[in-house]
């Protein structure tokens, strides 16, 4: 026996570690996700993301001005900035007419302005598929807390998973940590969305709901985390079978991840 | 040369590949510039060496990320394994033509972690997975890959190790 471990000892060191990998594996779908060593990978790649990204950007932005006026640049990104706002703000009263009276609560939104939410730039962006997240490079100095809600003019992007001083880790909707209580804004029926990677999945929809393509998916409040009324997802595709007593929903984001250059966390 | 290499691919690998390699992206796809660097140290480290870079690189990548812990550790230990073994029975280190397994690697490596997924999640949109995300990354990381076997052919970096090498030999 020793010397056949002797032997073969590169071998079995390798399997050893396999093993290991595969049981923590196992391990983290009975006990959740471990949270081992995240901050000082997050802070270091925080680090170099924001000077990569920082520099990309500045580059771009030089190039930018030189081939236009820079007055009418600056002109047009204040508009823009200002037309995202208008829009989020336009997203949620049209939500408040819909919800009338029985949704008063509602009305905290109208307020929503720079006192309640934090603008943060994404400094990285890791869609796979295994996860998907952004890097802000807002953190814990500028008021952001774990599991603050963070939209973008649009809706819903998704929660702030790790905090640093500087930098912060979000979880998109579509990563398969997520989940949020949804409602469909037609006839506000309720259900749980989970991230499903490509695109998202509407959980516990009874088979007698009326559910239909395109229907919107708005945010119920339910889950403490998201407040109520903002947009999330659109139906796609709807399953109804037999043997099964809830439906199958698959419902596509509202945002284009792809495409998010700033975002907004809001931090009451 | 060695320690450089490594030291790129546990600390900036992470960075290079969320913030750089999104200003590369095509529709949302973006090359694994990871898998590609391990498949190349893969094919000229000895099996053990290569499997534990795959490892850590991996394990890297999964804190980094919001997945559970491991499963990158896993794939990514098994894809050094599998470029070491290769390595040793590949004539032309640099021939462009590697990107084509490398492209195979990157195809079997999503594959399997998307089975993974399925054991963890129960449902896992496969197809779609597998025609809108990794077939298209895995054909990008392949021409990243091309690039990167012309680099090191243009700057002789094998030769360079062999010469590194054989003079610690003396």
């Amino acid at each position: 026996m020793p010397g056949f471990i002797a032997k073969h000892r590169k071998i079995l060191f390798i399997l050893f570690l396999f093993t290991i990998l595969f049981w923590l594996v196992t391990a983290q779908v009975k006990n959740g996700r471990f949270l081992f060593m995240e901050k000082p990978v997050l802070a270091i790649s925080s680090f170099f993301e924001r000077i990569i990204t920082g520099t990309f950007r500045s580059m771009e932005s030089t190039a930018n001005r030189y081939m236009f006026l820079v007055r009418t640049h600056r002109e047009n990104e204040l508009l823009k900035e200002e037309n995202s706002r208008l829009m989020l703000e336009n997203a949620v009263m049209n939500e408040l007419l819909i919800e009338n009276e029985r949704l008063r609560d509602a009305l905290k939104f109208k307020q929503l302005n720079a006192s309640t939410s934090v603008m943060a730039q994404v400094i990285g962006k890791e869609i796979s598929p295994i996860s998907a997240t952004i890097t802000i490079n807002k953190g814990s100095d500028h008021g952001i807390r774990k599991d603050m809600a963070v939209i973008s003019s649009s809706g819903i992007v998704g929660r702030v998973q790790t905090i640093l001083p500087g930098s912060a880790k979000v979880v998109l909707l579509t990563d398969p940590a997520s989940t949020l209580a949804v409602r469909v804004q037609r006839n506000r029926e309720e259900g749980l969305l989970e991230g499903k990677l490509v695109n998202c999945a509407l959980k516990y929809v009874s088979y007698y709901v009326d559910i239909q393509r395109g229907d919107l998916l708005v945010t119920s409040g339910l889950d403490g985390i998201y407040p109520k009324g903002l947009s999330v997802a659109t139906v796609v595709k709807v399953t109804k079978r037999e043997a099964s007593a809830f439906q199958t929903v698959v419902a596509e984001p509202v945002v284009r991840f792809s495409r998010m250059e700033e975002v907004l966390v809001l931090t009451k | 040369m060695k320690a450089g290499v490594y030291f790129t691919l546990f600390f900036l690998i992470i960075p290079l590949q969320a913030s750089l390699l999104n200003f590369l992206s095509i529709a949302g796809i973006k090359p694994d510039l990871a898998l590609a660097l391990l498949f190349i140290i893969g094919l000229l480290t000895k099996p053990v060496e290569a499997t534990l870079v795959g490892m850590a690189t991996g394990v890297l990548l999964d804190i980094g990320s919001a997945s559970h812990i491991g499963i990158m550790g896993f794939t990514r230990g098994i894809v050094g394994l599998s470029a070491s073994l290769l390595g040793s029975k590949v004539l032309n280190i640099t021939s462009p033509s590697n990107a084509i397994v490398l492209t195979v690697f990157g195809l079997l490596e999503g594959i399997c972690v998307l089975l993974f997924l399925q054991l963890l999640y129960g449902f896992v949109p496969f197809v779609s997975l597998l025609a809108r995300h990794i077939i298209p990354q895995s054909i990008y990381t392949g021409i990243l890959g091309v690039v990167l076997f012309r680099l090191i052919a243009i700057r002789d970096v094998i030769g360079f190790l062999k010469r590194r090498s054989i003079q610690k030999e003396f």
